[in-house]
């Protein structure tokens, strides 16, 4: 007889699991689901475009940088109002490949995409292309956005990036310049360094740190090259934290460096404000967000194309004592 | 699987009165199997995301997700096995990336930051053997230090992760080693590691009637010997056949099929409901015919009726309550509305959780009071069919009230024979008597025919996910890839060598007790050793997979994994002590894995609660994994 009361326990754990089911269906549709397109309040959103849903496939490790990009992309939705469904990928390429084709599969109206590992996934990209969803590349893939057939790219040219950072330090004085890197297999990352080297007049140093979810690692692994290498008078993180790490790996070694750092965090402001760090590059990734979401939402909807074949640069400009205080403002409105 | 064999070689040839209190039932023995948590996970994955999102469940959505599950299922079905032998491999994840980026190296054209140049026919062997090399010397290490195999292997971990990322700077100056497909014999070896199958070019439109009905045939084929299993196992055979019981079987088989026929070719709406009942009651005449042709009839009325009227009538009565006030929510509430009430709950929300919930408490009040009344069999049978009754009814009121067609047409349907299998149950039960001893024979066809059954219900399956027809209309392109194929070849492979032979055996007991193994003459050494090794093993197998499908290897690729594995592992009911788990579980485990990631994207939900998401789903499988178990070892 016990026999029945395990059937009854199937049957609860099923039916309990579809009752959450269909109290999901009907919460989720709150954000404007497009299967159940049958309400007054439906009709009228379909007019203004909703029912669009796109998908933003990146290698986003939802760190300090990436929300921002996110945040961006949710303000363009909310303001075209479609819905945007965020899918990172935490730098691991085969987890993106997968995520471009849950995107393919789910129908999605457009799809953005960062190349920071374009061999790997440039081909589902230009799968999602060949299934006629729209595509922009953004934050990484200014090489092979074309190839793919991406509407542009939206992001900044790393080498430039680079550049830019190399010419401030010429300007500070610095002879031997550590460029710390904190991912490894990012292009975009391997760029700014090469960038840095080209226009640097000293000597440059490249080296992986440790990830930014390890900050006692990047700090340890900095003061461990300055310790080596005296002629280190100068650092160029490549990252917001990672720079920030480099001014304490600085006072931990007891050197004097010029810091500069890449894109923008509430910490690398106050270290600017304090005079700790020179300047940041900032690549403004808000847009990158926010725009890759506006120009996919004007492409299906007016079949615009931005960009002229050309990609849409969000950088460099740079953060400094000069221009601190405004930033700052707006770093904590979570939007640069 | 012990359990089953405890059943098979236990008291069954003796006949002490109280051997019935050792016969365990099908679901029972179904219920002590390792891996029962996490299938009874997976259909509640199933469900809830197949309510929740449109691509869910559809052939596009179920490639993405096996996608997801293969190279994890694989390397997971390696880990369990090695975690069943008492050990554990934290450079499993490393191996994969180490793998995949020496094989890269060695095709590489040579040059300037270029590789070894050397042909894939030399390449691929030198990096099994390589990864066979780390599989052995971690079993060694583990073996003639005895240190445990955590430590051990955290460092082959450490030594693969610097290895990795060194060699790639120091041979190619980057940390993405690319150029695979230069090697000369790249095209012959893509056809192994690289395959894929492109469902929409593969059209089935006649041979042998047409996907469509060859699917259908399976499924009610398999249906069919699914039924016929469990009724073996369930019901006491009679003496002789009663070939009266065959006669009126055969009439019910010919009508259900001539249902189904109708069914088929008919569109009205009037005709299908037409259709639909004799169908049904054709299938209930079928089932009787057959039991009354093989099974003893019940015998009833000698035992006193010690009914719980008290019990049974207020469960009756809470059961019938809760479903008026679930419909009565149901019917009274807008279905339409968007207006927050409350937490994440909308009007419309509310009334699907106030209904679905209620309904489900009334059918389950109603089965318990159905267990109270066992010793009166008419008062039982009388209440699971008023249960069954009662959900034929909800049926028809999610079809007419649901707002989505989803739940319209594929859910009522589903509800439908959910209503028409419990109506069965109890008729069936009413009529025949449980066996309630070891019948040899009856067991082995049962078990035989409920196998049969799940394989042909597969092979249904599958046919239907891997052929298209040219009627169909799939949005996108559905490219399987050859992952999923070593996936499941290897989880039967295995389970076989798990379970069927004595390497298996071995693995058991070294996990189990490992000087007590020694003692007995299990050679303890060299299986973990070989543990060991299948593991770096399937992890070069990932490791080719990875490297093939994106033509280059990144320093980190499967860093950090390991402890998926291991997850997926244990919510496949294998344990962290060893001596106990599952193949088919840890497969299993993988595909909630990857169900839980992939259905997160496609219901659209913020990715910032996957993780959370996913750390519910893990807790919950391995909680009732845990509670299963324990419930059913501990009656009888």
């Amino acid at each position: 007889m016990k026999r029945f009361r395990f059937i009854a326990m199937l049957g609860v754990i099923a039916l309990v699991a579809a009752a959450c089911g269909s109290g999901e269906t009907t919460a989720s549709t709150t954000g404007g689901e497009t299967g159940t397109a049958t309400t007054a309040a439906d009709e009228v959103a379909l007019s203004q475009g909703s029912g669009l849903t796109f998908y933003m496939a990146t290698h986003s490790d939802d760190g300090v940088f990436w929300s921002v990009v996110k945040k961006g992309a949710e303000d363009a939705a909310a303001a075209v109002g479609a819905d945007m469904v965020w899918s990172p990928s935490s730098n691991d390429p085969e987890r993106q490949v997968q995520d471009i084709q849950a995107a393919i599969a789910a129908g999605a109206d457009g799809i953005g995409v960062s190349l920071a590992n374009p061999t790997a996934v440039a081909p589902a990209a230009a799968a999602a292309v060949a299934a006629g969803i729209p595509v922009v590349t953004l934050n990484s893939g200014v090489n092979d956005y074309q190839e793919i057939g991406a509407i542009t790219h939206i992001g900044q040219t790393e080498i430039v990036a680079g550049n830019g950072a190399g010419l401030r330090f010429n300007t500070l004085g610095a002879t031997k310049v550590l460029c710390a890197q904190q991912e490894q297999g990012n292009v975009g990352l391997e760029e700014r360094c090469d960038g840095l080297a080209e226009t640097f007049n000293g000597d440059v140093v490249t080296q992986f740190v440790g990830l930014d979810s390890s900050p006692d690692e990047q700090i340890n692994t900095i003061a461990a090259q300055l310790a080596a290498d005296p002629d280190i008078d100068a650092v160029l993180g490549v990252g917001p934290n990672v720079a920030v790490r480099a001014v304490e790996a600085g006072t931990q070694a007891g050197r004097d460096l010029f810091i500069g750092g890449f894109d923008i965090s509430t910490d690398i402001i106050q270290e600017i404000e304090a005079g700790n760090v020179d300047f940041t590059v900032d690549q403004q990734q808000y847009l990158q967000g926010y725009l890759a979401i506006m120009f996919l939402y004007l492409n299906v909807t007016n079949q615009n194309t931005v960009g002229g074949g050309l990609p849409v640069l969000t950088g460099p400009g740079f953060v400094d004592g000069a221009n601190v205080a405004e930033v700052k403002a707006l770093v904590e409105a979570g939007t640069r | 699987m012990t359990a089953q064999t405890d059943t098979n070689t236990g008291q069954g040839e003796t006949a002490e009165p109280d051997e019935r209190l050792s016969y365990r039932g099908p679901i029972h023995r179904l219920l002590t199997r390792p891996e029962i948590g996490a299938l009874i996970g997976t259909a509640g994955i199933w469900v809830f995301f197949w309510a929740v999102s449109d691509v869910f469940g559809t052939v596009a959505g179920t490639n993405n997700v096996l996608d997801v599950a293969s190279v994890l299922g694989i390397m997971a079905i390696a880990v369990a096995m090695l975690m069943v032998g008492g050990e554990f491999d934290l450079s499993s994840g490393a191996m994969i990336g180490a793998s995949g980026m020496l094989v890269v190296l060695l095709a590489k054209e040579a040059g300037e930051f270029g590789g070894a140049g050397f042909p894939l026919f030399v390449g691929i062997p030198i990096t099994f053997a390589f990864a066979m090399g780390i599989g052995w010397a971690n079993g060694s290490l583990v073996e003639k230090t005895a240190l445990p195999s955590f430590i051990v292997t955290l460092g082959t971990f450490f030594v693969l992760k610097g290895a990795k990322l060194g060699f790639a700077k120091l041979f190619t100056d980057k940390v993405i080693v690319e150029g695979l497909d230069a090697a000369p014999d790249f095209e012959f070896w893509d056809n192994i590691f690289g395959a894929e199958w492109t469902r929409n070019n593969q059209i089935w439109d006649s041979f042998l009637g047409g996907r469509d009905l060859v699917y259908a045939v399976l499924l009610l084929l398999g249906g069919a010997a699914i039924v016929i299993g469990l009724m073996e196992q369930t019901f006491k055979r009679r003496d002789g056949l009663e070939p009266s019981g065959l006669t009126l079987a055969l009439i019910g088989a010919s009508g259900a099929t001539a249902g189904i026929i109708a069914l088929a070719a008919t569109d009205g709406v009037g005709a299908n409901w037409l259709w639909s009942i004799v169908l049904g009651i054709a299938i209930i005449v079928a089932l009787i015919g057959f039991g009354r042709w093989r099974y003893e009839p019940a015998v009833r009325a000698e035992k006193s009726t010690t009914v719980q009227p008290t019990v049974m009538a207020r469960n009756v009565g809470l059961g019938l309550g809760a479903i008026v006030l679930g419909v009565g929510a149901g019917l009274a509430l807008d279905s339409e509305s968007q207006t927050e009430v409350g937490f994440l709950l909308t009007v419309q929300g509310l009334r699907a959780v106030l209904f679905v919930g209620l309904a489900v408490t009334g059918l389950v009040l109603l089965i318990l009071a159905a267990r109270h009344a066992k010793q009166s069999p008419i008062v039982q049978a009388g209440i699971t069919a008023l249960a069954a009754v009662l959900l034929i009814v909800l049926a028809f009121i999610v079809q007419s009230e649901a707002s989505s067609r989803k739940f319209r047409a594929e859910f009522f349907a589903w509800l439908l024979v959910a209503g028409l299998a419990l109506l069965s149950v109890a008729i069936l039960r009413l009529l025949f008597t449980e066996r309630r001893h070891i019948d040899q024979s009856a067991d082995r066809l049962g078990r035989r025919a409920s196998i049969i059954g799940m394989a042909l219900v597969g092979l249904g399956v599958v046919v239907r996910l891997l052929f298209t027809t040219s009627g169909e209309v799939v949005p996108g392109i559905v490219t399987y890839r050859i992952s999923v194929f070593y996936f499941v070849t290897f989880a039967g492979v295995a389970t076989w060598v798990l379970l069927r032979t004595q390497f298996g055996s071995w693995t058991f007991a070294v996990g189990g007790n490992k000087s007590a193994a020694r003692q007995v003459g299990v050679p303890a050494a060299r299986t973990k050793t070989i543990l060991f090794m299948v593991v770096s093993g399937a992890a070069w197998l990932g490791g080719m997979l990875t490297a093939f499908r994106l033509n280059s290897v990144q320093a980190n690729v499967g860093d950090g994994q390991e402890f998926l594995f291991i997850i997926a592992a244990v919510v496949g009911g294998t344990l962290l002590t060893g001596g106990y788990g599952s193949t088919v579980g840890a497969a299993i485990g993988a595909l909630i894995m990857a169900m839980s990631f992939q259905g997160i994207p496609f219901s659209g939900w913020n990715s910032d609660w996957r993780f959370l998401f996913l750390g519910v789903i893990l807790l919950l499988s391995v909680l009732v994994n845990n509670w299963v178990r324990k419930k059913a070892e501990g009656s009888s």
